[in-house]
């Protein structure tokens, strides 16, 4: 349909009253586009430094914040105690769980090839003729066999080593046998009555027995299970070489010599 | 080699300890001599064209009033005797107290030796060496290194006669 004169007047009537309602918001828009346009080349621009530096943080983000992170964590660890530990006792109880798996594994497979060589024909017939240990002594005694660590043999005054054998590395076996001259006098000297010696001295798996003799003692460290037998034989021994030392005292100025008899007299005899 | 127990004695504090520590590497720790009064160190050392291997006792005080093991004096061939040059009481009844360990060591001679020379003037030592009706064998300075390596070597000699 064509448009009247009248039609045009109130075009533009209508066209002036939208001009005035919308001039502002317009205006407004106009602003915000630009403002818009303006953010886009901005973050154009931008955009490559901030990319930069988000990179350079990445690679050294330790070097930056390592220091205060450090710090803060030290102040909240020390602040609560309680949480930390909950948070890291389930971690610490799988550790220790775990290690007590493992040895308890080795020590069952220690126990369970005992058990086999004690259903052995010839274990059996030898059980027929053993005495009053139990089997379970027996297991314990072979899993934990005593083994001879260590023999000193003493000058009983000076402290001076005479002669020794070690399965060990001890690194000044004459500073040992000094200090054990020492605290053997010190633990006498304190405790003991007159004539009475130090004879055991027991730490962690290892016993230190000690045997006197006129001028001379002999210190004897063993590892493992040490039963009344074992202890009954070990004194035989170590009285059977300090008579032969004693007797031939050559022996004593003779590192050597003695050290030898030391390991046909004792050690062999135990190994065996 | 050869091996020999030598004994170091004096009262607290006139550092002994420091003697040693310059004069060997090898040494149990220092609680040994709160615990029980002593410590031993090794050190070989040359002397005479044979070297000896020094086991030093280190003996924690020599007082009438501390009780110190009979049995750590035994069996040693020689002794030092170490007092402090700076404090007057650590060598003023000095020939008692060299008895007192001759007695119980068996021993007839020690090595006298006056340590901490870097803490007087020359002027003063012998101001000292004046007050003391002893021979010193050495005045030393464990600090400053001085004479240490002497003292030890003496101490040394003395096993062998």
């Amino acid at each position: 349909m064509k448009k009247t004169t009248v039609d045009n007047v109130n075009d533009n009537r209508f066209e002036q009253l939208k001009e005035l309602l919308l001039f502002d918001d317009r205006k407004d828009f106009d602003a915000l586009k630009s403002e818009i346009l303006e953010q886009e080349k901005l973050k154009q621009k931008v955009s490559p430094f901030i990319d930069e530096k988000v990179e350079d943080l990445k690679d050294n983000f330790p070097k930056y914040f390592g220091e205060n992170i450090t710090e803060a964590i030290k102040v909240q660890i020390k602040e609560s105690q309680d949480d930390v530990v909950e948070a890291l006792y389930p971690i610490m109880g799988k550790l220790v769980k775990k290690f007590i798996v493992s040895e308890i594994t080795k020590l069952s497979d220690s126990i369970n090839e005992t058990i086999n060589n004690k259903f052995s024909i010839k274990h059996i017939i030898q059980r027929l003729f053993k005495g009053k240990t139990t089997d379970a002594e027996d297991v314990l005694q072979e899993v934990f066999e005593a083994v001879i660590e260590e023999v000193f043999v003493i000058e009983k005054d000076s402290g001076l080593l005479v002669g020794n054998f070690s399965r060990g590395t001890i690194a000044d076996k004459d500073m040992i046998s000094g200090m054990l001259t020492a605290i053997k006098s010190f633990v006498e000297d304190a405790f003991s009555k007159e004539g009475q010696d130090l004879e055991d001295i027991k730490f962690e798996t290892f016993q230190l027995s000690i045997q006197n003799f006129k001028s001379i003692y002999i210190a004897t460290a063993t590892s493992g299970i040490i039963k009344q037998d074992f202890k009954d034989i070990l004194y035989d021994k170590i009285n059977n070489l300090a008579e032969i030392i004693l007797r031939d005292r050559s022996f004593l100025k003779d590192e050597a010599k003695l050290n030898t008899l030391i390991i046909e007299n004792l050690i062999i005899n135990f190994d065996k | 080699m050869i091996a020999k127990k030598v004994l170091l004695v004096g009262n607290f504090g006139v550092g002994k300890t420091s003697l040693i520590r310059r004069f060997v590497l090898n040494e149990f720790s220092e609680d040994y001599i709160s615990t029980i009064g002593v410590r031993v160190s090794t050190k070989v050392v040359s002397c005479n064209d044979e070297k000896i291997k020094l086991l030093i006792w280190d003996v924690a005080g020599t007082k009438d009033d501390e009780k110190v093991p009979k049995a750590y004096f035994l069996g040693a061939s020689a002794a030092m005797y170490v007092f402090d040059l700076s404090r007057e009481e650590t060598y003023l009844n000095l020939q008692n107290q060299l008895q007192v360990i001759k007695d119980l060591s068996g021993l007839q001679k020690m090595v006298l030796v006056g340590n901490k020379k870097d803490l007087l003037t020359a002027q003063e030592i012998d101001e000292v060496k004046n007050k003391i009706p002893l021979q010193i064998d050495l005045i030393t300075s464990a600090k400053e290194d001085e004479n240490v390596e002497d003292a030890f070597t003496q101490l040394a000699k003395q096993t062998l006669k």
